[in-house]
């Protein structure tokens, strides 16, 4: 525990170690999406002459669009490549060097970003809750924060393990890019991120239950906007343990396979 | 101790024909190249020496190395490297080795050198005692502890290998492997490398492998050397019986009008030779010496002689 507790401060030490970015991410990206999804829907729900669309509210509205792309950052945590570009450049042999698991240490440094980017979410959404909007979610808008932020990490463990199978295919094939830009379509597509789930088809939404994907966007989102009953957070969490322990097998499969193929060059 | 017995090692990689059609083929062919980087090799070191390998680029030397660090799975064959396979990358063997390759940063790049330290502590579990004592005397001998605070990418080449030597030694390894570790740097900072390094083998005599094209590294670290030739051992003796090796042999060196080249002829055919030269070439300078050991050793890199 002590080594997580280094290899996680390690992190976030590199998370802070460029200033500018630290801020412009931290700050910036926080007021403009706030305003941006203020501003767009306010214009559709006027130009629409309704108070709800879908069971939502301009407020709540604004809100899921704020959580969402916070929320997906949480999930993708590090950049596409975070295991195949250190592959192909050969920065990937200190951890075949270093008597650690290099499994648990990319799974925290991942989440690391995860557990940054809840913080963000944090602070977004407090800034939404006091300034814009006090009031408008109920005294028990904190805890579905907390609860919510929660299950975004669940949700971020399960990505990883996903991102991790694909990431690994880098030691059979030269370029896996693809596959993980169609991983993030998937995820963010069917989850919810770009249009929220309750404007899908039923037929859609049967066939996603079956998947990861509504249970890593919608549920978590859901949760911290206090919309979902406790039945249903257990329920997704469970399916999210169920896939994290099936794409962890699949990694260690891929693992014990790909390494004899692992020849240390680079660029 | 190192023991290696009739180790080999083969890549496969693909080729592509040039151009847009070889690029189109591709798609949907492609053409299976397999090459032996390592041929049967052999190989002992004892406790507390240092080897130098030598061979020319893609000869087989990073492979070896890369094998006996437990990055690559060997195609067949065995090692075991103070009775551990290396490849089954055991923690009690890692935490007993380090491998410091001189392309390649290990080091956490956006951080100072002192944050990447108290990882590996905790990584290799060395105790508070013992890695301030470590960080003081490395810091001290490679003259580095004003820069450790200096975020690693803002230092100069030889500061960063310096940091790298740092981390990849505080937890006194047994077993070094060391490749190309002054590649890229000045003179004065391959001078203080080499220092540390021989330095560094009196005061804790660990198992080394040295790889390196600079043959000051060799001359001045290594008692042995085993040169290789694509995937084979040429040679593996002391440096200075590889000397004696060519004892027999005078070098020529020639400058002529158009260029300056060099003849290693046996002693007996030297005015013979010198003779056949003056009579067929304009020659401006003629230098008659016996081979230093960069000759020898490239002599024995170009014709392959084996000399076991």
């Amino acid at each position: 525990m002590k080594l997580w507790r280094f290899i996680m401060a390690m992190e976030f030490r590199k998370i802070l170690a460029y200033r500018s970015d630290f801020w412009i991410t931290f700050l910036g990206q926080t007021f403009i999406q706030l305003l941006i999804a203020r501003a767009l829907w306010q214009d559709v729900f006027e130009a629409r002459g309704e108070s709800t669309l879908n069971g939502f509210t301009l407020g709540t509205m604004t809100l899921y669009y704020l959580i969402v792309p916070v929320g997906s950052k949480i999930l993708t945590g590090e950049n596409v490549g975070f295991i195949s570009r250190e592959i192909y450049d050969g920065t990937f042999t200190r951890y075949l060097i270093y008597p650690l698991s290099f499994l648990e240490y990319k799974t925290l440094t991942y989440l690391t970003h995860s557990l940054f980017y809840g913080l963000h979410l944090v602070f977004i959404f407090t800034v939404y809750h006091l300034v814009f909007d006090p009031g408008a979610l109920g005294p028990a808008a904190f805890s579905n924060l907390f609860l919510g932020v929660g299950v975004y990490l669940l949700a971020a463990l399960a990505y990883v393990m996903m991102a991790t199978a694909i990431e690994l295919l880098a030691l059979w094939v030269e370029n896996i890019w693809s596959l993980m830009v169609m991983l993030r379509f998937f995820v963010f597509f069917f989850g919810g991120s770009f249009i929220p789930l309750d404007f899908f088809p039923a037929w859609a939404l049967g066939l996603l239950q079956y998947t990861p994907f509504p249970y890593m966007v919608n549920l978590p989102a859901k949760t911290i906007m206090g919309l979902l009953s406790p039945e249903k957070i257990l329920l997704g969490a469970v399916v999210l343990i169920g896939w994290t322990v099936a794409f962890r097998v699949t990694v260690s499969l891929l693992w014990k396979r790909g390494q004899l193929g692992y020849t240390g060059a680079g660029v | 101790m190192i023991k290696v017995t009739e180790l080999r090692k083969t890549f496969t990689s693909y080729v592509k024909e040039p151009g847009l059609l070889g690029s189109l083929q591709g798609l949907f062919h492609r053409r299976e190249v397999t090459k032996a980087a390592l041929k049967s090799i052999d190989l002992e070191i004892n406790p507390g020496e240092i080897v130098g390998l030598i061979g020319a680029n893609g000869a087989g030397k990073t492979t070896l190395v890369k094998i006996l660090a437990g990055i690559v799975h060997p195609t067949s064959g065995t090692a075991t490297v103070m009775g551990f396979k290396p490849w089954e990358r055991s923690n009690d063997y890692r935490k007993q080795m380090c491998l410091i390759m001189g392309q390649k940063a290990q080091v956490w790049w956006d951080l100072p050198a002192l944050d990447s330290f108290l990882l590996l502590k905790e990584i290799y579990q060395i105790d508070d005692r013992l890695y301030k004592k470590n960080l003081e005397f490395l810091a001290d001998t490679l003259m580095i502890k004003d820069q450790l605070k200096t975020p690693v990418r803002k230092l100069s080449l030889g500061e960063r290998m310096k940091v790298e030597l740092m981390a990849a030694l505080l937890h006194q390894p047994r077993v070094i492997f060391l490749d190309e570790p002054t590649i890229g740097l000045d003179i004065s900072a391959q001078k203080a490398v080499r220092e540390f390094l021989r330095n560094y083998q009196v005061e804790f005599k660990p198992i080394t492998i040295l790889t390196s094209h600079y043959m000051e590294d060799i001359k001045e670290l290594c008692p042995r050397i085993v040169i290789i030739k694509e995937g084979e051992f040429v040679y593996d003796g002391s440096l200075s019986k590889v000397q004696r090796l060519l004892g027999d042999n005078k070098v020529l060196s020639v400058t002529t009008g158009e260029k300056t080249f060099k003849v290693t002829v046996p002693r007996a055919d030297l005015a013979r030779k010198t003779t056949e030269l003056f009579s067929g070439n304009d020659i401006q300078d003629l230098n008659i010496h016996d081979p230093s050991i960069e000759d020898i050793i490239e002599s024995i890199m170009r014709t392959g002689v084996s000399t076991r």
